[in-house]
């Protein structure tokens, strides 16, 4: 029993991390209609920022988080108006942009390997000491991601749904032409949904630099499990997204408690190809 | 008279191939105005060249005295200028209610948005009965009915309309034709593109037939021609019965 409650807990925070990551993929999916594949090294470089500016430049961790997530949010911006914009109009966009956010990935890892070096780095916890949640002791760092991963998908969740600017996101995800019409500045939008989705990934990896080390490939493992996610959940809808999220958080603490850490991967990737066979459209996805 | 819109020698096309050539009208303050003409021949390209959506090779479009030739849509929008493209879909998965907030997206059109929302439902019964449903599951002309209402929302100074009834049935053709006409008694200047030159001759000032991307008639609601004379300017001199 004791065991079955520690998986659970486990899987709670790994889908917190998930979610957190593959929500920020969608956002960019649905709204421009591309994959970003340097989401994951946007993640590194939140971690890198706010340990040098909580570490380095002795700031405190909060001011490092923070600051983490800015740096990312702007790069994303970037990556976007260098690499993305100008392909906007061609046909063969989503391969284009598979290869150009993959070139942004490879710039960034290497670019932090000059900067930092391949020294294993870490963040101290925001919260010392640990809680117990259903009887399984984890630090009370891990806690603040259980519970700060729900809110901030709901605030996310709140924005596109109940803001005109976050439905502007949504509009031209659907209908440039349209939205343009009723005054949207698409470049904008496009711009606005780059940026929230790196800054939720700096975010990401700034929380997981007090859990993880920090490295400048300790994005690409998130990135693949939040591919999982987003191909799980079916693209476009968060609500399906997050739940996908938590759901491969469970089932790989699951698989890691009755398969080991060998297996997992290998299983994780196998329900990925039946889903993709039999649910195209993704575990919850409609239509 | 001082104008609201102006249009030049206006060229636009879409890559190589050039739809219309050397196209001037205008409108003058306080006039709607008609277009019809075969289909194919570049009236909706114009619309999308004015609203901004079709960037034009030559000439010039100046509305309210300011030239927007080469501005963007955003901008266009919020001068006013709103264009209710032909068989508008808006966005299958959001609902009327948000869909029509959203319209109110500039800052000139958000301040009165509150008002603008309660005419667009009263002007449309159907929409208020559906706040909630998403716009895919929508009729045709319940579709119509969201984007006219859009272009309400977004506070036009023109509006411009793309076959509103294209496709309806006779009874929603009528039921819409005669909120346009609502519409236009309010107040708001209109352009509309429809082929039915009757229904153009009852609701606008004046009319343009456009073929080959340029006006070859110019025909004023006052002294309008007969039903055979129309079916002659469509199908030429030969007449069509």
């Amino acid at each position: 029993m004791d065991a079955l409650l520690a998986t659970l807990v486990s899987g709670l925070v790994l889908g917190s991390l998930y979610a957190l990551m593959s929500s920020g993929l969608s956002l960019v999916w649905t709204t421009l209609g591309v994959f970003n594949f340097s989401h994951g090294a946007l993640m590194m470089v939140g971690a890198f920022v706010a340990w040098t500016v909580s570490e380095i430049l002795g700031l405190g961790p909060v001011t490092g988080i923070l600051s983490g997530t800015l740096a990312a949010g702007l790069i994303g911006i970037i990556i976007e108006r260098l690499l993305v914009r100008p392909f906007y109009s061609n046909r063969n966009m989503l391969l284009i942009t598979a290869m150009t956010t993959l070139a942004a990935m490879v710039i960034l890892e290497r670019g932090a390997q000059m900067i930092w070096g391949a020294r294993l780095k870490q963040l101290p916890r925001l919260i010392p000491g640990e809680v117990q949640i259903l009887g399984t002791t984890i630090s009370a760092h891990e806690a603040l991601l259980i519970v700060l991963a729900p809110l901030i998908l709901v605030a996310l969740w709140r924005f596109t749904v109940m803001t005109n600017r976050g439905r502007s996101l949504r509009a031209v995800g659907q209908n440039q032409d349209s939205a343009a019409l009723l005054g949207i500045d698409v470049p904008v939008a496009f711009a606005l949904a780059f940026g929230i989705s790196a800054a939720l990934a700096g975010l990401t990896g700034a929380l997981l630099g007090s859990i993880r080390f920090i490295t400048p490939t300790m994005g690409s493992e998130p990135l693949t499990k939040a591919m999982i996610v987003v191909i799980f959940g079916g693209l476009g809808n968060l609500g399906a997204t997050a739940g996908a999220a938590y759901l491969i958080g469970f089932i790989e603490a699951f698989l890691i408690f009755g398969l080991g850490l060998y297996w997992t991967p290998f299983v994780l990737f196998l329900l990925m190809i039946l889903v993709l066979l039999f649910r195209p459209n993704g575990v919850f996805g409609g239509k | 008279m001082r104008r609201l819109l102006d249009i030049i020698g206006l060229q636009a096309g879409y890559g190589a191939s050039r739809v219309l050539n050397d196209l001037s009208l205008h409108i003058d303050e306080g006039e709607s105005i008609g277009l019809f003409g075969p289909n194919g021949h570049g009236k909706s390209t114009l619309l999308k060249a004015i609203s901004g959506l079709l960037r034009p090779t030559a000439g010039s479009i100046a509305f309210d005295g300011k030239d927007i030739t080469t501005q963007r849509p955003p901008s266009i929008v919020a001068a006013g200028l709103i264009h209710a493209p032909q068989g508008n879909t808006l966005f299958g998965n959001m609902r009327i209610a948000e869909t029509l907030e959203l319209a109110a997206f500039s800052k000139r059109a958000k301040a009165e948005a509150g008002r603008h929302l309660e005419e667009v439902y009263a002007l449309f019964p159907r929409l208020a009965e559906r706040k909630q449903q998403f716009a895919r599951t929508l009729s045709g002309g319940e579709r119509q009915m969201l984007s006219i209402g859009c272009a309400l929302m977004c506070a036009p100074r023109l509006l411009m309309l793309d076959e509103p009834t294209l496709g309806l049935s006779p009874r929603l053709k009528e039921e819409l034709a005669a909120a346009i006409a609502k519409i236009s008694k309010t107040g708001v200047p209109l352009i509309v593109v429809e082929q039915d030159v009757e229904f153009l001759l009852s609701l606008t000032d004046r009319l343009y037939m456009i073929e080959h991307g340029e006006v070859v008639r110019e025909i004023s609601s006052a002294n309008a021609p007969d039903h055979e004379e129309v079916m002659r300017l469509y199908f030429g001199a030969e007449g069509a019965h």
